[in-house]
């Protein structure tokens, strides 16, 4: 037989998400294992989402793979322990229109070729490993005919980046923290689908930072072997917060799930600023918005906007519904509005149509803004422009998704190169 | 015998205190009872400090006070639980030089006038709550005669403020939390006194804040009703931290106190950020001292400067010796400078002779003090600087030039 050309690949879209109730700590930094449950609400990829395309071919003669348009590493631990556990799941494939048949025991010996493509910049601290791990073990599962379900994929994701395991479902998501020590009943479940509660429209203020930030990962590390808070934290307050959180999501019961999301948002922050030395991720951008959120929520009487923080300044803000995140919209461009020659398209991105709901399409718009009734003279100084560099309007959104038009894929159909 | 119109008085110098394993949180809100234990550094009287005269008169008709020249109002419990806590120990009294005679007795009838003056800002948020109750409780006690110990007014200054009870001492001080429930047990106790550790340099920056900050009193009340870590921090961390700080004090051992004295700050922060809703006492300017300092030790190997932060963003930095003070000085100068039509003079205040050590009235930074810092490409806001040391307890001022009322009249100057 001539030497065998043929490429088989897959292209898959992969969500992100944002935790409400904290993942801040490991018990087993090799497995990625947590020190209590988490819960995310997952984003709609619409308009933050991974991009991945995997490929299999007899001529590849290493895995290799590139991220953004630059080819990157696999030999960390954890590229290879995702690759070890999926390549160990994979199961027979045949395309009878292109004539290729792998069968299960092939896979061990056959090398990959993966291009990954987030479409919101690495830069903005948007969680991107999160969304990059759950689409690699996603794609390679299709690839692979891999027979698991979500959850049981989500634990190989869980191995390369801890948040990713929440990736592989649509609206709300729960990471079991597990017991044993294996980690095969560390996985995600899905609570409600992204019907559920799409009332909810999420904002995201992509903060200014100057500051090179402390990783996730040793930051995490770092407050767990010094926070003298962190252990409390995990066992007290978090359990308790996982119930409340699971009732609030069920019922869509806003109120609580804004009294827990905030309240969990902060104490991961003050365990952080509890590290030694102490970690500060959000800034004073990041706490004036807080302060807007809150004086808001306490002169409407009950919440009518939620704030969390991961481990950066970015605050994301989800409102109620539509007719909040318009005023809510409005009230943040008060108070940041863009630079004078910023096109407001390239200001808010996502889902702008909110922009014209907001009133605030047109020239000189921002200028016309109205001080918000609730908070006018008490947020401090008005104008912090350029301290917000962008928004993203979103919402909750689906899980994983295999993209079968071809034009999508980052590869080269007959190379297996990135195009 | 004609109109009594004699005027008795005294003037008291009172210190201010920072706090290095951090009282935050009542169990009782109306005594003045806390939830932890808490340490302090006594800062230097000359650098900052509250003046306080108080005159007693038959002819004042009513108890008055004025604070920074303006008159207050002496109707909240705080002015009111002292007062009658003090007056109550009143003992008699007797100038023979001027043929006064009070009897014990007579102090519940006689009026007093009180003039309070703080010697920094009061916007600078620097405690001078604590240093203006401890001050009016031991001039009070000099006046009347109070034939107490420091530790037993320091019970009753804790009724006006929390921490105003530290400022009864020099040098180092611990609050002890106490048991009872009357409080007569929620003393301040001297653990050394300003001559222990006379090594230690104190420079304060006083951060420039834009924000309304949220008072210490309520500050703390919502923290204890709304905070889930606090009660673990009160209960579990805070005890440890007390003992092995009076062991750091006592040995001297600079590693030990600037470990602990950063992690308290830090956790009280914390707990403040835990609350709900949260509070933000610091700030970027903050953050990047704390940075500054952090890098700092790192480089050096051994931990050369402490930080704390109380409730606002001002930093006090503790430096192990002078040599440290001026190099940080040096370094601090570098990151914040001041703006080009400021003088030196008003930008570091306190113990000045610093200025002139760092060389700091011309020339450069020494590469090394930059190596020290990293980079510190931000420059952020400062609006001065203070240079103090630990300092001496409360004392009473017998010049008379100091006084801040007449001695004819008992009305202010």
């Amino acid at each position: 037989m001539a030497a065998e050309k043929w490429v088989y690949m897959v292209t898959a879209q992969t969500p992100t998400n944002i935790a409400v109730i904290k993942y801040w700590g490991k018990r087993d930094e090799v497995r990625i294992l947590p020190v209590n449950d988490s819960i995310s609400v997952t984003l709609d990829p619409d308009h933050l989402c991974t991009v991945t395309t995997v490929a299999v071919s007899p001529a590849f003669d290493q895995d290799r793979m590139w991220l953004n348009g630059k080819e990157i590493s696999l030999s960390g631990s954890r590229y290879q322990n995702c690759l070890r556990e999926i390549r160990g799941r994979a199961g027979d494939v045949e395309d009878k229109d292109k004539g290729i048949k792998i069968a299960k025991k092939d896979w061990e010996k056959l090398h990959l070729h993966i291009a990954s493509h987030n479409n919101f910049p690495t830069a903005a601290g948007l969680a991107s490993s999160a969304a990059g791990f759950a689409c690699l073990v996603f794609s390679l599962a299709k690839l692979m005919n891999v027979n698991e379900d979500p959850s049981h994929l989500s634990a190989i994701a869980r191995q390369g980046s801890g948040s990713a395991c929440r990736s592989l479902f649509g609206g709300f998501v729960k990471w079991t923290m597990g017991s044993k020590e294996d980690g095969s009943d560390s996985v995600a479940v899905q609570l409600a689908d992204e019907k559920h509660w799409d009332d909810l429209v999420i904002i995201i203020a992509v903060v200014s930072s100057r500051q090179k930030e402390t990783s996730s990962t040793s930051g995490m590390r770092e407050s767990v072997e010094t926070s003298l808070l962190l252990q409390h934290r995990a066992k007290e307050v978090v359990p308790k917060r996982i119930l409340a959180m699971e009732e609030a999501i069920k019922t869509r019961d806003f109120s609580s799930f804004t009294q827990l999301s905030c309240a969990d948002s902060n104490q991961f922050h003050a365990v952080c600023l509890d590290t030694s030395p102490p970690i500060f991720y959000m800034n004073d951008t990041s706490h004036r918005i807080i302060s807007l959120v809150e004086k808001w929520n306490r002169s409407e009487g009950t919440p009518q906007v939620a704030y969390t923080f991961d481990a950066g300044p970015n605050a994301v803000l989800i409102a109620r519904n539509r007719k909040v995140a318009v005023q809510l919209l409005q009230g943040l461009l008060y108070y940041f509005p863009p630079k004078s020659d910023t096109d407001m398209r390239n200001y808010v991105v996502g889902d702008n149509s909110i922009l014209k709901e907001a009133g605030l399409d047109g020239a000189n718009s921002v200028e016309n803004l109205q001080p918000p009734p609730e908070i006018k003279n008490n947020i401090g100084s008005q104008d912090q422009r350029g301290e917000v560099s962008y928004f993203i309007c979103t919402r909750p959104g689906r899980g994983p998704v295999v993209l079968p038009d071809q034009t999508q894929a980052l590869l080269d159909p007959e190379t297996g190169l990135p195009k």
